[in-house]
């Protein structure tokens, strides 16, 4: 290995695979992560007090629910905070962690580093001072769509998320173009392969957003344009919107890929294969934000159908995924003693709260994966577009398999970031199982529900169109509502105690990053980005050529922007 | 790069679950008759009255045939004079309707009820589908997009007879 030279002003990193943090990581690293839980801090009670507001029986006996008092404030900061401050600053705070020590070597440029937080930091300051002062007008919820125009500083606040977390994609590759000059002939680690792979998807993807928020709805909300596309605002923000699922997706396989087979005891069946798999994401992650849109009336259903075919291969490299890391898993159990056909599943560290997590996040993503199929198959999509069906989906996805890998990754990066252990056990372990309970009944709810026909981000309780089988089932919704209530509240316990109360040491133990490939057999050639994007870039052409064509309406002569945008309606 | 036999047999079986999709969706399209809303037409949602929404309404075109014209807006659907605010739609059982609808304002959505029919109302963009209606009962029109604060009361009624 070429020896690595430190620049003076940058503390070398710790001696590798130790749990100890030195201060630059901790600073760095605990930056972020502080910054994601407050995002989430606001973000995951919202959830539990939707489902009340739906329960038709919950508001009959408590006609108000305090805290947020309007239904649809209470959808915009769940979508918002948990789905777009929480992740990233979540996701760039993990990638630096694992990026630094799997390469041996701090980030590029830490003052870039610096000025990515900042920028981020005050998006989150902004978006939240926005949504608490007024609630009617930043009432759009997190997919914003016109002519429903939000306050100018929403957007800003958005901007300036997406622009730190370009600064921290360059920051990324950076760091990954000097170890690569140093070591050209080596696979780089297989951890820091998925987190170029995330970062290159989520370059590609936010351009659709930006576009439509800096040239769409900043200037409408500035009241500097007059007229806005709905059609073209939602292509350009589902070009953006499903890459993002992989964006949060891909830091959980990371988790599970080069991670949890050594937590868990075990050995990784293929690492080739784990590369393969995420060069298929990164491919096809991009060309099939169509699928959201397959009740649009503006895009033809030759597109739709382009896109639900490349919407299934997407599905693939998860379902290699299934295969590597489940074997991974039996690897693991079979060293601890499993025997027969079917009883590595339960000869697993249930008892530890870092694997349970991510176990019961995978249980709940064969639900989510196979939900989402239906999803993307465009005509059964027709009978649960738009109901509750899809929120059931993506609390199994993101709700379920990211989120419980996050809570995974943090039971041992918090700690270590604070230097002390984690506060309790056993809380930990309380707070997955009741988060896996209670988002098992809430799919189950909401999903019978959606094919009831109940709508989803709609409050249900007063709605005169709720029959009694919709009205049960948002009941029940309700109940997993409490359930998810307590674990979230044994969430924040665990972590307010682990901050400020815990007394006993970080245990002696190892960050579970490899820092060399063990992998000799996968095409060196899977490196060469350049290819990638030269194919991403075809797939692009075939698969969103035609969609922006219909969508601006080429044949007539591109008729866009040529309708008023209202504000927000008023209160009836 | 050697791929293990037993991943080679997942990777088929993944192989056989997705065309089943595919081969699903080919049947939908093919002997089910199931049509994807596609673009019908672009049009002004502050100039409606110079359009067929001027009128809306239900028209019959032929036997068990009818035509439905509907504008959304917040927070109802209208469906012309007859049928009322929150609209109510009657047809024979065995009806074959095709709506045209649009919105004059915002963001909303059109589901009905039991029935494979769910647009997205565009505004600026008319949506076209067509429903059977071979079972008596009440089915609510459901507006399913967020269209504000009023958005859970916006729905509307067919009743098959």
């Amino acid at each position: 290995m070429a020896s690595i030279t430190y620049p003076q002003s940058v503390e070398p990193p710790a001696t590798p695979g130790t749990l100890k943090l030195v201060k630059r990581e901790q600073v760095m690293i605990g930056a972020h992560i502080i910054a994601a839980l407050i995002a989430l801090l606001f973000g995951i009670f919202m959830g539990p007090f939707q489902t009340f507001h739906r329960s038709p029986t919950f508001v009959q006996y408590f006609p108000t629910i305090p805290v947020f008092t309007y239904y649809y404030q209470a959808v915009t900061v769940h979508g918002v905070m948990n789905a777009l401050f929480f992740t990233t600053f979540f996701i760039v705070g993990f990638c630096y962690f694992v990026t630094e020590r799997s390469l041996q070597r701090p980030i590029k440029s830490v003052p870039m580093g610096w000025a990515a937080f900042a920028s981020m930091a005050l998006g989150l300051v902004l978006m939240l001072f926005t949504i608490l002062t007024s609630p009617q007008q930043s009432a759009v919820l997190y997919t914003f769509y016109p002519p429903n125009i939000a306050p100018a500083l929403f957007y800003i606040g958005l901007v300036l998320l997406a622009l730190g977390s370009w600064l921290a994609s360059a920051n990324i590759f950076l760091t990954y173009r000097d170890w690569k000059r140093e070591h050209p002939n080596e696979r780089v680690p297989l951890a820091v392969f998925a987190i170029m792979v995330n970062f290159i998807v989520w370059c590609i993807a936010t351009i659709g957003v930006a576009l439509e928020i800096v040239f769409m709805l900043l200037p409408a909300s500035l009241g500097i344009l007059k007229v806005t596309d709905p059609q073209l605002a939602r292509t350009l923000f589902w070009f953006f919107g499903h890459p993002l699922v992989y964006f949060w997706l891909i830091p959980a396989y990371v988790s599970w890929y080069t991670m949890l087979p050594r937590q868990a005891g075990g050995k990784l069946f293929s690492e080739p294969l784990a590369r393969v798999a995420f060069v298929m994401f990164l491919l096809f992650s991009v060309p099939v934000g169509v699928h959201h849109q397959f009740s649009d009336p503006g895009i033809s259903a030759s597109s739709k159908g382009v896109q639900t075919l490349l919407t299934l291969v997407v599905s693939i490299p998860s379902f290699m995924t299934a295969f590597n890391v489940g074997a991974a898993l039996e690897n693991a159990a079979r060293n601890r003693g499993a025997r027969t056909l079917f009883d590595w599943p339960f000869k697993q560290k249930w008892n530890d709260p870092v694997v349970a997590a991510q176990m019961s996040g995978m249980l709940l993503f064969i639900a989510g994966g196979f939900s989402g199929l239906i999803n993307a198959s465009a005509q059964l999509n027709a009978t649960i577009h738009n109901t509750s069906w899809v929120p059931a989906h993506f609390h199994q996805t993101l709700g379920g398999a990211v989120m419980l890998t996050y809570i995974g990754i943090l039971y041992w990066l918090l700690p270590a970031i604070r230097g002390r252990a984690l506060f309790s056990k056993r809380v930990a372990l309380a707070q997955v199982f009741t988060w896996l309970i209670g988002m098992t009944l809430f799919g189950l709810a909401m999903g019978e529900a959606g094919l009831q026909g109940v709508p989803r981000r709609a409050l249900t309780s007063q709605a005169p169109y709720l029959t009694p089988a919709g009205a049960f089932w948002m009941d029940v919704t309700a109940v997993s509502g409490v359930i998810l209530l307590i674990s979230s509240i044994l969430l924040f316990v665990n972590i307010v105690g682990t901050l400020f109360f815990s007394r006993r040491p970080t245990p002696e133990g190892e960050v579970p990053i490899e820092t060399v490939s063990g992998d000799r057999s996968s095409p060196l050639w899977l490196e060469r980005w350049g290819i990638w994007l030269g194919v991403i870039g075809v797939l692009l052409l075939v698969a969103y050529g035609p969609v922006v064509a219909e969508v601006l309406d080429f044949q007539e002569g591109w008729n866009i922007m040529r309708f008023m945008p209202t504000s927000n309606a008023p209160m009836p | 790069m050697e791929i293990n036999k037993l991943e080679r047999y997942w990777l088929m079986a993944v192989g056989i679950t997705l065309g089943a999709f595919v081969a699903a969706t080919i049947v939908a399209v093919t002997v089910f008759g199931i049509r994807l809303p596609a673009p019908v037409e672009r049009i002004d949602p502050q100039r409606l009255d110079q359009t067929i929404f001027a009128n809306p309404g239900v028209r019959k075109i032929a036997d068990n045939r009818y035509e439905a014209v509907i504008v959304a807006r917040s927070w109802a659907f209208d469906a012309g004079p007859e049928a009322g605010n929150p609209a109510v739609l009657r047809f024979p059982r065995g009806s074959q309707v095709t709506f045209y609808v649009t919105s004059k304002d915002v963001m909303h959505g059109f589901q009905i009820e039991k029935h494979t029919l769910n647009l997205e109302l565009v505004p600026g963009q008319v949506a076209r589908a067509t429903a059977n209606f071979n079972r008596p009962g009440t089915f609510h029109i459901i507006c399913n997009h967020y269209c504000g604060a009023g958005h859970q009361v916006m729905y509307g009624t067919i009743i098959v007879e």
